[in-house]
C-alpha cells in the first residue's frame, strides 16, 4: 500500500468501494458523464431495516491498495462497474472478454460486478442478463441509477451474508488469520495453537467484522466489536491492528457524533442541509437520518424503542474527546509500523478533520505537523505536490491560513522542480494565485490602495516575484507585466535601491516586447483588474489653474442686487454660507473657456533612485470633449515636489471633471484616478467651460518694458510698456488690437486705472477716443484695429523749500502795501537773483528727480457665443511712465497791476534739464532758460472772479470736511487759473514742448491777490470809470468824484467812512501830501456809504477842483471804525485815481 | 536568533546568522497563525489576567519557535535553534520580558508612529545583547 488517500475521512469507513471504469475505448466526455451518475447514488436505504448503506465510487484505484481491503475492510474493492461502447454484435464477445480481464485485476474482493454497455442494440441487448445492462446511446440511459440501486442491494446481500458469517464464528472453528500484505511473511512457521496466535486471529477477525457492520448500517454492532478488538489485541501487543481496532471505534464514534461529515465536500454532499447538533442526534440511530431530514415521519417509525441498544450505544460510544486520544493512540501504534505510513498518514488527515469540526485548531495542526513528518517512500513529483496541496487545504480547514499559503507555495514550486521534464508552469501559476489571500494580498487595485500596507511585505515581494516569473514562464508576458507593475506599484516603499532598478530593468525588458496596458486581463479564476504605477511619479497635489488673467473669462453683472441677495442678506457675515456645499461638490469658482489651452498644475516627486522617465503624461476628464495634449517628462532622482502642468483644450461646453492623468513608465500605461490616490491635495477638480470667447493681443507703438508693475496693483498685467517724458509733456500711445482667437469680437471696453502714487497729478493722465476704433467692430478673427491713448504727464512744477520760504514773507509784503511803487519793484530782482548762484540752482534739482507714474489700461472684450451667454474678457495693459522734470517754478507771486481787476503773476522759473529751453505764457514772448537757469516771468493777468463757479460742493451738503472743501476749491481755481495762463515750454534740441501748470504752487495768499474783491469799489471821475488809465480834467472845472460799492459778499457791509487824499508822486520815493494850495474839495472831502446789502449797490459822489495843472494822485482811504475791522483788507483794495490836470482851454 | 513582530507585519527582524533571512520569514509569517489561534482560544474573559507568554508555538526540525503576546495584541515571536538545550523555559520568558519593557520604552518615544519599523538604537543594541548572550 503506497498511495495514500489524502480525501479520506472518517465517514469512508462506513462505505463500500466501487471502482467505476471504462473498458476499451470510451471518451472522458460521455464515462464522466455517466460516472456522475452512478455517484449519485451514494446511499442507499436497505430495505425493510433502517440501515443505510453508503457507497464511494473510484474511478481509478490502485490493485496494492485493494491488498490491504482485509486490514480496512473500507479499502477493500466489493463492486466493480464497468462502462463500454460497443455498436456491433460482432465486437460483443470482444467486449465481454475485457470486461472479464478487468474483473480479474479486483477479482479476490469483489462481490459482485456490472457491465454498462452503450450502444449495442438487437438480439444481444435482447435477452435478459443481472450483470450486464444494455442501452442504446448515453442519452438514452434513464434506468443507470434503478440498475446501479439493484447492484448495491446485490452487494448489500453479499456483505451481510459474510458479516453473519463471520460474527457468528464460534471459537471452536479455527478463525483464519487475517493480515495485512508485509506481514505475512512474517508469520510464516509461527506456532498456530499457541494462545497467544488464537487470540490474535479472534482479535483481528473480530476488527473485521467491526468493520462489516459498520458498512452495513450497523454502528452499534461495530462498536461492540470494537472495543473487543481493541481488548483483544491489546493484551497481544498487536500494534498495528490495534491501532487499526482504535481506528475503527474513532471512525464509529465520530460517524455517530458527527452525521453531518468531516469530509467537507463529501460529506456536505451526503447530508446537505443537514446541519444538526450531536445532540440532537444523539437520540436517533444513524440508520434514521433519512427520517430525520423529513419530521413528518418523525412519529411512525422514528425513535426506536429499542432501549437496549440506547443504553449500549452510551456506554460503547466515545466521547470527542476521546475519539482524538483514541486516534492518537492509533497513530502511535501505526507509527511503530514503517510499512504503515500510509495508513497513519491518512489517519492523520482523518482526525484532523475530526478536529477541524471541533474546531480544536492547535490540537489539529499538532496532527498535521506529525503528518508533514510521516516519511512515505520516494514520492513521485505529482505525488509531492498533491500532498503539499492537501496540507494546505486542511491548514486552510483549522484556520491556519499562513500555513496553508506556504504549503501551497511549495506546492507551488514543486510542480516546476528542476527534476521535472515538463514543468508545469500553469499549474504552479495557478497554485501561487491560491496563495495570495494567505499572504494578505490581493490584486484588486482598490485594496491595496487605501490604507497602510498589509502584510508582510518580505514574503509577499518574494510571492509576487514568483508570480511574475511563472507568468513569464507559462507564455503569458502581459500577465506578467501586470504583476511586475503591481510589484513596483505595492511593494515600492520596501524595495532597497538596487531591487528598484532591478525590478524596474526586468518590466522594462518585458514591456518591450509587450507593452503594460490598462486593459482587463482575465484569469481562470477571476480578474486581474489593471495596475495603475500611481507612485511612479508620486501625485502629492492635483491643482486646477484658472487661466491667465488676460484670457480669464468674467460674468457680466446684470444686476448688483441679484448676486448680493443670493449669497447672503448680510452685507458682511463672517459667516460663509454656501462655502460647505461649493467645497463638497468640489466645484471651482472660475471657468475655463472652450477651445482654449487649460491646464492642470500637478506637484510630483520621484521616488525612485534614479532618473524617471515619465511619458505620455496627460490628463483624463469627464463630463466634456477634451482634447489632452500629453508631454513627457524627466524627473531626476529622489526629486523633491516638482511642478507639472498638464493642459488640454475643451473642445465642448459644459462641466469638466478632471477624474485623473495617464502615464507611461517604463513601457506601463497607467490611468490613475484621483479617487483612489492616497494624499493627493486637490483644490476641487470640476470647473465650468464655457463658451468661446475671442482672444485680443495688444500691441503698442510704446516699447515693451520690463518693468513689472508694483505687487499690490491686483490686477494681472500681461503686457507692460514704458515710456519716459518731460513733466508736462502729452504723448500718443498708438494701441494696436488683434484678434488672434477664432470668434469675432463684437464688444470693447476701455478704463484705465491709475495707480495709487504719491506724486500729484493735475489734469487728465490718459485720454482717449473709443468711437473710432469702435465704428472697426466687429473684428473679424485675424484683423486689427487701433486706438490712440493720449498720455498727459502734469505733476506738479512746485519746488516745495523755496516757494515755502520765500511765500511766507513775499505774500505778506505784497499784501501790506496794496499800493506798490515802483521802488519796491526795483528791490525785487535783487532778491531773485539769489537762486541763480550755482549753490541754490540745484536745490530744486533734487526734489524733482525722475518720478514714475503707472496706470493699467483695461480692455473689457467679447464676442461670439461666450458674448451671448454674459462673459467677457479683460486685458490689462501696463503703461510705465517716467516723468522727468521739466521746468520748476520756484518761486510764486503777485504784485498789483495799475488796474485792481488784473495784477502781475510773478513766476522764477527754473530750467531743470539738461537742455535749452524755452518757456512762453500766453500773451508773452519767449523767455529762453540756458539748462539749470532760473529767471523770473511775469504775467499780467485779470483778476478771477471765482465766486462764479458754481460751487457745488457747497450744495452737496454740510457733511462733507470743509477742509476737503476748501482743496477742491482751490483745485478748481487752479485749472482755471492755468487755462487762463497757457504757459508751455519747449526744448528745442528734442523738439519736445509741454505745458507747465502752476495749479500746484498757488496757495491761499496768491489766490487771494488773484481773486477779484467781493466788494468792487469803482471811482469814476467825471462819471468815467477811472482805474489805472490817468483821467484828465480841467484846470479850475470841478471834477466830479463817484466812489461806487457793489457787494457780492454774501453778508451786507458798512457803512463806511472814506476820505480822498491828494497827493504829487514825485518818481522819486518822495510823495507830496501838501496840495491845500493845489486841490480844493467842492462840498465835503469826506464821503459815507450807508450800509450795502448783499449784492447790492451804493455810491457817493463829490467834487474836486483843482488849480493848477499836473499830474495828482487821490487815494481812498478808509476812516477806521469798527465794522471795517471784520473785513480782511484786501477787499478794502480801491484804485488809486490819476488825474492829470491840464491846462483850462481858453 | 530572535525577531519581534507586531499587528500582523513586521516591525522589528534580526536574526543571525543573515544568510537565509527569507526562511526566517517564512517561519516567522506562518507561526502567526498558532499566535491568532492561541489568542482567540482564550477567549475574552481571561484575557486581562492572561498569561502574556505563549510558550513553544510549534518545533521544528532545527528551530524552536517561541512566542509572546502583549495585552495590546503586540506579538513577539522568537526562533531558537532546537540544539541550544541551555534555554530553559524561564529564560525564554524572561528575554520576552525584557522585549516587552523595551517594546514598551520605544512605544514611549512621542516621535514613534505605533505601526512603523522600530529604528530605535537603544532597542536594537538590547537586542543584539540578548543574542550574543544567548548564542
Amino acid at each position: 500500500m503506497s498511495v495514500p488517500d489524502y480525501m479520506q475521512c472518517a465517514e469512508d469507513h462506513q462505505t463500500l468501494l466501487v471502482v467505476v471504469q471504462p473498458v476499451g475505448i470510451v471518451s472522458e466526455e460521455n464515462f464522466f458523464r455517466i460516472y456522475k451518475r452512478i455517484s449519485s447514488v451514494s446511499q442507499i436505504s436497505v430495505r425493510d431495516s433502517q440501515r443505510v448503506l453508503y457507497i464511494r465510487y473510484r474511478h481509478h484505484y490502485p490493485p496494492e491498495n485493494n491488498e490491504w481491503g482485509d486490514f480496512q475492510t473500507h479499502r477493500k474493492v466489493v463492486g466493480l462497474i464497468t462502462i463500454t461502447d460497443c455498436f456491433s454484435a460482432k465486437d460483443w464477445p470482444q467486449t465481454f472478454e475485457k470486461f472479464h480481464v478487468q474483473k480479474e485485476l479486483y477479482g479476490s474482493t469483489l462481490y459482485d460486478s456490472r457491465l454498462l454497455v452503450f450502444g449495442l442494440q438487437g438480439e444481444i441487448a435482447e435477452q435478459p442478463r443481472t450483470d450486464v445492462a444494455f442501452y442504446p446511446s448515453y442519452e438514452d440511459c434513464a434506468t443507470v441509477e434503478k440498475r446501479i440501486e439493484d447492484f448495491i442491494e446485490s452487494l448489500f446481500i453479499v456483505l451481510e451474508s459474510k458479516r453473519l458469517d463471520r460474527a457468528t464464528d464460534k471459537s471452536g472453528d479455527k478463525i483464519p488469520l487475517l493480515c495485512v500484505p508485509f506481514e505475512k511473511k512474517d508469520f510464516v512457521g509461527l506456532d498456530t495453537d499457541s494462545r497467544h496466535y488464537k487470540k490474535r486471529c479472534q482479535g483481528r477477525m473480530r476488527k473485521h467484522v467491526g468493520d462489516l457492520c459498520l458498512q452495513a448500517g450497523m454502528l452499534q454492532d461495530s462498536l461492540v466489536h470494537y472495543h473487543m478488538a481493541v481488548e483483544f489485541l491489546r493484551s497481544v501487543n498487536d500494534f498495528l491492528w490495534l491501532g487499526a481496532a482504535l481506528e475503527g471505534l474513532c471512525s464509529a464514534s465520530v460517524i455517530y457524533h458527527y452525521p453531518g461529515g468531516t469530509g467537507g465536500k463529501t460529506g456536505a454532499r451526503r447530508f446537505q442541509g443537514s446541519s444538526l447538533p450531536a445532540e440532537a442526534a444523539n437520540r436517533h440511530r444513524p440508520g434514521a437520518q433519512e427520517v430525520l431530514i423529513d419530521p413528518g415521519a418523525l412519529s411512525t417509525n422514528g425513535i426506536n424503542p429499542d432501549t437496549s441498544t440506547e443504553i449500549g450505544r452510551a456506554k460503547n460510544c466515545l466521547s470527542p474527546e476521546d475519539i482524538i486520544e483514541k486516534y492518537k493512540e492509533a497513530i502511535s501504534c501505526y507509527g511503530k509500523y514503517k510499512n504503515a505510513g500510509v495508513i497513519e498518514l491518512e489517519a492523520c488527515v482523518k482526525a484532523v478533520r475530526v478536529l477541524a469540526i471541533q474546531k480544536r485548531s492547535m490540537e489539529a495542526s499538532e496532527f498535521l505537523q506529525n503528518a508533514v513528518y510521516i516519511n512515505l517512500r520516494q514520492l513521485s513529483e505529482e505525488e509531492r505536490i498533491q500532498r503539499y496541496s492537501i496540507l494546505s487545504e486542511l491548514y486552510e480547514l483549522i484556520g491556519f491560513h499562513r500555513k496553508s499559503a506556504f504549503f501551497k507555495r511549495v506546492a507551488a514550486m514543486q510542480c516546476v522542480a528542476p527534476s521535472i521534464a515538463e514543468p508545469g508552469w500553469r499549474a504552479c501559476y495557478k497554485l501561487l494565485l491560491e496563495t495570495l489571500p494567505g499572504y494578505s494580498l490581493s490584486l484588486d487595485p482598490q485594496d491595496f490602495n487605501k490604507g497602510t500596507h498589509r502584510g508582510w511585505a518580505a514574503v509577499q515581494m518574494r510571492l509576487l516575484h514568483e508570480l511574475v516569473y511563472a507568468s513569464r514562464r507559462m507564455g503569458n508576458p502581459a500577465l506578467s507585466v501586470r504583476h511586475l507593475s503591481f510589484l513596483l506599484q505595492t511593494m515600492l516603499d520596501f524595495l532597497s535601491d538596487q531591487e528598484k532598478k532591478d525590478v524596474t530593468q526586468s518590466l522594462e525588458n518585458y514591456t518591450s516586447k509587450c507593452p503594460g496596458t490598462m486593459e482587463r486581463i482575465t484569469l481562470p479564476d477571476g480578474l486581474t483588474l489593471p495596475v495603475a504605477l500611481t507612485k511612479l511619479p508620486i501625485v502629492r497635489c492635483v491643482k486646477l489653474l484658472s487661466l491667465p488673467a488676460s484670457l480669464r473669462p468674467q460674468k457680466m453683472k446684470s444686476l448688483l442686487g441679484q448676486s448680493v441677495s443670493a449669497k447672503s442678506p448680510f452685507i458682511y457675515s463672517p459667516i460663509t454660507v454656501h462655502s460647505r456645499g461649493e467645497e463638497r461638490s468640489g466645484k471651482i469658482d472660475f471657468q475655463w473657456v472652450q477651445g482654449d489651452v487649460c491646464e492642470v498644475q500637478l506637484m510630483v516627486y520621484n521616488p525612485m533612485p534614479f532618473e524617471l522617465r515619465v511619458e505620455n503624461m496627460g490628463l483624463l476628464t469627464s463630463g466634456v470633449e477634451f482634447e489632452s495634449l500629453p508631454a513627457a517628462l524627466s524627473l531626476p532622482a529622489e526629486s523633491g515636489l516638482y511642478p507639472v502642468t498638464l493642459v488640454g483644450v475643451p473642445q465642448t461646453t459644459g462641466t469638466i471633471t478632471v477624474n485623473g492623468y495617464h502615464t507611461t513608465v517604463f513601457g506601463v500605461f497607467s490611468d490613475c484616478f484621483l479617487d483612489n490616490l492616497p494624499g493627493v491635495k486637490t483644490g476641487g477638480s470640476t470647473v465650468e467651460v464655457i463658451p468661446a470667447l475671442p482672444r485680443l493681443q495688444i500691441s503698442t507703438s510704446l516699447p515693451r518694458s520690463a518693468h513689472s508693475l508694483q505687487p499690490s496693483s491686483g490686477d494681472e498685467v500681461s503686457t507692460n510698456v514704458s515710456v519716459q517724458l518731460y513733466n508736462g509733456e502729452t504723448q500718443h500711445l498708438v494701441v494696436k488690437l488683434e484678434n488672434i482667437g477664432m470668434e469675432p469680437l463684437e464688444k470693447l471696453e476701455v478704463t484705465s486705472k491709475i495707480l495709487t502714487t504719491k506724486e500729484k497729478l493735475y489734469g487728465d493722465f490718459l485720454s482717449w477716443r473709443l468711437e473710432e476704433t469702435l465704428a472697426q467692430f466687429p473684428l473679424q478673427p485675424g484683423k486689427v484695429a487701433t486706438l490712440t491713448v493720449c498720455i498727459k504727464v502734469k505733476l506738479d512744477f512746485s519746488c516745495q523749500e523755496n516757494l515755502l520760504q520765500d511765500l511766507s514773507d513775499d505774500g505778506i509784503s505784497v499784501s501790506g502795501f496794496p499800493l506798490c511803487s515802483p521802488s519796491r519793484q526795483v528791490v525785487r530782482p535783487r532778491a531773485d537773483s539769489k537762486p541763480a548762484n550755482p549753490a541754490e540752482g540745484s536745490r530744486p534739482g533734487d526734489p524733482g528727480h525722475v518720478k514714475t507714474l503707472e496706470a493699467i489700461l483695461n480692455f473689457k472684450y467679447s464676442g461670439g457665443p461666450g458674448h451671448v451667454e454674459g462673459y467677457y474678457r479683460s486685458l490689462a495693459l501696463g503703461l510705465h511712465v517716467e516723468v522727468e522734470p521739466s521746468v520748476f517754478f520756484t518761486r510764486v507771486s503777485t504784485l498789483p497791476a495799475t488796474s485792481t481787476r488784473q495784477c502781475h503773476l510773478l513766476l522764477d522759473v527754473f530750467n531743470s534739464t539738461e537742455h535749452e529751453l524755452t518757456v512762453s505764457a500766453r500773451s508773452n514772448e519767449e523767455l529762453i532758460l540756458h539748462a539749470g537757469e532760473c529767471q523770473r516771468m511775469a504775467i499780467q493777468v485779470d483778476k478771477f472772479n471765482f465766486e462764479s463757479f458754481p460751487e457745488s460742493p457747497e450744495e452737496k451738503g454740510q457733511s462733507a470736511n470743509s477742509k476737503q472743501l476748501e482743496e477742491e476749491r482751490q483745485e478748481a481755481r487752479g485749472l482755471e487759473i492755468n487755462s487762463k495762463l497757457g504757459i508751455r515750454w519747449t526744448i528745442p534740441s528734442l523738439k519736445r514742448t509741454g505745458e507747465a501748470s502752476v495749479e500746484g504752487l498757488l496757495n491761499q495768499l496768491v489766490l487771494g491777490h488773484l481773486q477779484l474783491a467781493p466788494l468792487l469799489w469803482d471811482v469814476l471821475v467825471d462819471g468815467q470809470p477811472c482805474d489805472h488809465e490817468a483821467a484828465a480834467c480841467r484846470v479850475g472845472d470841478p471834477v466830479r468824484l463817484e466812489v461806487r460799492l457793489t457787494n457780492r459778499s454774501p453778508r451786507s457791509v458798512g457803512p463806511f467812512a472814506l476820505s480822498v487824499v491828494p497827493f504829487q508822486d514825485h518818481q522819486n520815493g518822495v510823495h507830496n501830501y501838501d496840495l491845500h494850495h493845489a486841490v480844493s474839495f467842492v462840498g465835503s472831502g469826506t464821503f459815507y456809504l450807508d450800509k450795502v446789502p448783499p449784492s447790492g449797490q451804493a455810491a457817493c459822489l463829490g467834487a474836486l477842483l483843482f488849480l493848477y495843472t499836473g499830474d495828482f494822485f487821490l487815494h481812498v482811504r478808509f476812516h477806521e471804525d469798527s465794522s471795517s475791522k471784520e473785513l480782511p483788507p484786501s477787499w478794502f483794495c480801491l484804485p488809486s485815481v490819476h488825474v492829470r490836470a491840464l491846462e483850462a482851454q481858453a | 536568533m530572535c525577531q519581534v513582530y507586531l499587528w500582523n507585519y513586521p516591525l522589528y527582524i534580526r536574526s543571525v546568522p543573515t544568510e537565509n533571512e527569507l526562511q526566517f520569514h517564512y517561519m516567522l509569517h506562518t507561526s502567526l497563525d498558532v499566535v491568532d489561534e492561541k489568542i482567540s482560544a482564550m477567549g475574552k474573559a481571561l484575557v486581562d489576567q492572561r498569561e502574556l507568554y505563549l510558550g513553544l508555538l510549534y518545533p521544528t526540525e532545527d528551530y524552536k519557535v517561541y512566542g509572546y503576546v502583549t495585552n495590546s495584541k503586540v506579538k513577539f515571536v522568537m526562533v531558537v535553534d532546537s540544539s541550544n538545550t541551555a534555554l530553559r523555559d524561564n529564560e525564554i520568558r524572561s528575554m520576552f520580558r525584557k522585549l516587552h519593557s523595551s517594546y514598551t520604552d520605544v512605544m514611549c518615544n512621542p516621535f514613534y508612529t505605533p505601526g512603523d519599523r522600530i529604528q530605535s538604537r537603544a532597542f536594537d543594541s538590547m537586542v543584539t545583547a540578548m543574542m550574543i548572550q544567548v548564542c
